[in-house]
């Protein structure tokens, strides 16, 4: 059971490491002036620091795969930690948004021709993914005391 | 005949010694102060068995090295009092960083009883702790008890009095590694052949000595065999000495305590959980850079309705005040004057309460705590101790609560050079500036040029530590000790409340210095110069160069003139000192603009100022002079005149050359232009 729930979180890690840090890796090409053919499509702005906070979210996430498949079982934390990070972002993305919206009813005339899809981003929609995760996993990423294996020093 | 014995009470802090020295003394105690020190000295006595004990309470401490006062003080009595029993308070919660002071005491050679206390917490957080296991493995009675309520302080009595009759002790606890045992051992050998050391356990003495502890070499210089000790410690690189030291003593700690916790377990909280990561060493500075990266782009884009909202009144506000008033002057002085000024500094209210509560959130939840950690590494480099990194982010809101803040550093120089390098990190008031000028002029790329300005401030910050530190200020570094506490979910409303502690001290500002500061740049504003022959508050002086300001302004031109300023913001900057908000109402003043924010905007985009000079601005607002509270505060914590004007020729100096750079290449290469 308990090496089942490794494996879900292992893959996870993985999935979600690969997708923050390659379109991190795309936000930093856009903002280089690096024409990557998909920005548009995929929302992808040329935001370099936004971006770099991507890859340092995938990072996290392929930190806590590399320590799960060494076999220390606290790696769990970068996941944990992983997702929190990802929800902070998206919050912030939606915030941004929220906030260009409302500005847009107040001033009109600074927003002519602009549409709330100008500031959707990556961070919100790849934040779905760390979003089932927190609801899978809530009972064990909670702030209590959790038991997990001492891994070997 | 009652025997008398002398017993320390050792431990780290906050683990309930004093709980256990009370339950043993009773209301037989005495406080006093160590020789010399101004640390306050408990001693009690108990009587048992027919055997009369003095306790004595040592400070609390969690190593025995000599990086505080509290450490020397436990560290001097043990070495030269001797106590025939050495009581150690483990907190029986966090055994790891408990044991930690046990393995020294060990090594000390001292004859130890430790005393598990809180194990009734532990257990409730359903951590089974075997004692008797970690008896067996360090070789000393290891009595549970809980002090709170008294149990298990006879066995503790008990336990005493019979380690006290042992005539051996073990003061070779752990081994290390052979080529630390090899050193150890060699320096054994020379201490054991001089009766000058034979007051010290010498494998202890030998293992202070590598790990480069300068009392002990103080007093190894005294001996004849010194040179052959120096020759051993040429070899040796004690930093990392140390550091191995430490890493071999947590191993044996760990793989002790995965067999006297529940079998092969351990329990990891929530916060190890998360500590495990942010404090991890190459993701926790990146994560953290990132956070504050996400709070500064919060902070500018979702406050941009709210500050429309707030202008959109204030210029209503404005338009209705010139359609009441008749008089053209007094119309000027309410419009121009109070609306405008006050406007222009409540417009950033909205940017000033978003950081404000994200830097509340991150002291709330605990992670500024571990910032501080993770930056210790960073900072100790540049010369800075851990414990300047809060006051320095504590800055990001207002240097004056920041300078105050540095009293929770310990040494005097790590102290000073926080103090004089505080004011660099970018306060709220000077936000108003970049939101202006780098709306101007940067567009959507504005909130990366404010992050660039931060970040500007924090190098110049650590540049200047690293400078000082090396040259005027130059002393050895403290090591970092904090208590890192639990993570907790911040609550709203202790955020809010945090957020408003402090957008009260903007909010009054505002309402006080900032108001007069304003006005008088009206009234400067207002009056024509002598021999302009213009009428007090008339149109056609106002802020022109036909008032007095204007003639102050072209009085001081040439001094910022090779920076690309002109005399409208030469004024600003002056009024700047006063308090950095009334910059920005200076220059709506100064260029005509009023009270409307989009308005200087405009003009000041469509050619009133080029970008580089702009980013000149906001670069000299960055670094010179900071307001007159700041300096204030500057010349109260250094208790130093000469200090206090040190930072101010220092900080204008550096904006100078910056700005000067900045605009003299600029202009060159047509950069910004």
């Amino acid at each position: 059971m308990e090496q089942t729930n490794q494996n879900k979180e292992l893959l996870f890690a993985l999935l979600a490491g690969v997708l923050y840090s390659v379109f991190g890796i795309l936000h930093i090409a856009e903002g280089l002036s690096i024409n990557t053919g998909i920005a548009e499509v995929l929302f992808i702005s040329g935001d370099i620091l936004g971006g770099a906070c991507l890859v340092i979210i995938g990072t996290v996430f392929l930190y806590g795969s590399r320590e799960m498949t060494k076999g220390v079982n606290a790696g769990v934390s970068f996941v944990y930690v992983g997702i929190l990070l990802s929800l902070v972002f998206m919050a912030v993305y939606i915030l941004t948004m929220g906030g260009n919206l409302l500005d847009s009813f107040i001033v009109p005339d600074d927003y002519e021709g602009w549409s709330a899809m100008e500031n959707f981003r990556p961070g919100i929609y790849l934040g779905i993914l760390p979003f089932m995760g927190i609801l899978y996993w809530k009972n064990r990423f909670s702030l209590n005391e959790i038991l997990v294996v001492r891994e070997a020093a | 005949m009652t025997k008398k014995i002398t017993v320390a009470l050792a431990g780290n802090p906050n683990v309930g010694k004093t709980s256990v020295f009370n339950a043993i003394t009773g209301s037989r105690q005495h406080v006093g102060n160590w020789p010399g020190v101004t640390v306050e000295r408990k001693m009690g006595k108990r009587t048992y068995k027919n055997i009369e004990m003095e306790i004595v309470d040592l400070p609390g401490t969690y190593s025995l090295t000599t990086y505080s006062l509290d450490e020397i003080i436990a560290r001097d009595f043990l070495i030269e009092e001797k106590p025939d029993i050495v009581v150690q308070v483990i907190d029986a919660t966090n055994l790891e960083r408990n044991l930690y002071l046990s393995t020294q005491l060990m090594e000390l050679g001292v004859k130890l009883v430790i005393a598990l206390n809180m194990k009734d917490l532990a257990l409730a957080k359903g951590n089974r702790i075997d004692e008797e296991k970690i008896q067996e493995f360090l070789d000393v009675p290891v009595i549970p008890t809980i002090a709170s309520k008294g149990t298990g302080i006879e066995s503790l009595l008990d336990a005493i009095i019979e380690e006290a009759s042992k005539a051996r002790t073990n003061d070779d606890p752990l081994s290390y590694d052979e080529s630390t045992e090899g050193r150890v051992h060699e320096l054994e050998m020379i201490l054991k052949s001089d009766q000058y050391f034979a007051h010290y356990p010498s494998r202890w003495f030998s293992i202070k000595l590598l790990e480069g502890d300068e009392n002990i070499i103080k007093k190894a210089q005294e001996s004849e065999k010194y040179t052959p000790i120096r020759e051993i410690l040429r070899k040796t690189d004690a930093d990392n000495f140390e550091t191995k030291i430490a890493d071999q003593r947590y191993s044996t700690i760990q793989a002790m305590l995965r067999q006297v916790c529940d079998i092969n377990t351990c329990h990891l909280s929530g916060s190890d959980m998360v500590d495990r990561v942010v404090t991890n060493k190459l993701l926790g500075i990146p994560i953290f850079l990132a956070l504050m990266w996400a709070a500064f782009e919060l902070t500018f884009t979702f406050a941009t309705p709210f500050m429309n909202m707030i202008d959109i009144f204030f210029g209503w506000l404005a338009g209705a005040t010139a359609e009441v008033i008749s008089t053209e002057w007094l119309a000027s002085l309410v419009g121009d004057g109070i609306i405008a000024g006050i406007g222009s500094v409540l417009i950033f209210l909205p940017n000033i309460l978003l950081l404000f509560f994200m830097l509340s959130l991150m002291e709330d939840s605990g992670y500024m705590a571990r910032a501080a950690f993770i930056m210790d590494r960073v900072m100790g480099r540049i010369g800075l101790h851990g414990k300047s990194f809060i006051p320095l982010i504590m800055g990001f809101g207002c240097n004056v609560p920041a300078i105050m803040a540095t009293r929770t550093i310990e040494d005097p120089r790590d102290r000073l050079i926080t103090i004089l390098v505080a004011p660099f990190i970018s306060c709220g008031a000077r936000l108003p500036v970049y939101v202006l000028l780098a709306g101007a002029f940067f567009g959507r790329d504005a909130g990366i040029v404010i992050f660039g300005l931060y970040a500007l401030g924090i190098l110049v910050a650590v540049l200047s530590a690293k400078l000082m530190r090396t040259t005027v200020l130059r002393g050895e570094d403290a090591p970092f000790i904090m208590e890192l506490p639990d993570y907790r979910l911040p609550t709203l409303k202790g955020s809010f409340i945090h957020m408003w502690e402090r957008a009260k001290i903007y909010l009054k500002k505002a309402g006080g210095i900032i108001l007069i500061g304003v006005v008088g740049v009206w009234l400067l504003a207002s009056i024509p110069a002598p021999g302009s022959g213009g009428i007090f508050g008339s149109e056609e002086i106002y802020g022109s160069t036909d008032s007095l300001v204007g003639a102050l302004g072209h009085l001081i031109e040439p001094l910022v003139a090779p920076l690309g300023f002109d005399w409208r913001i030469a004024v600003a900057l002056v009024f700047g000192i006063v308090a950095k908000e009334i910059v920005v109402g200076s220059m709506g003043v100064l260029y005509g603009a009023g009270e409307d924010e989009q308005n200087l905007s405009n003009i000041l985009a469509a050619g009133a100022m080029t970008p580089l000079t702009g980013l000149g601005l906001m670069v000299f607002t960055l670094l010179y002079v900071p307001c007159f509270a700041c300096i204030g505060v500057i010349k109260r914590e250094t208790g130093s005149w000469k200090w206090t004007l040190f930072q101010l020729v220092y900080g204008t100096g550096l904006a100078w050359g910056f700005a000067f750079t900045l605009y003299q290449v600029g202009s060159r290469t047509g950069f910004l232009t």
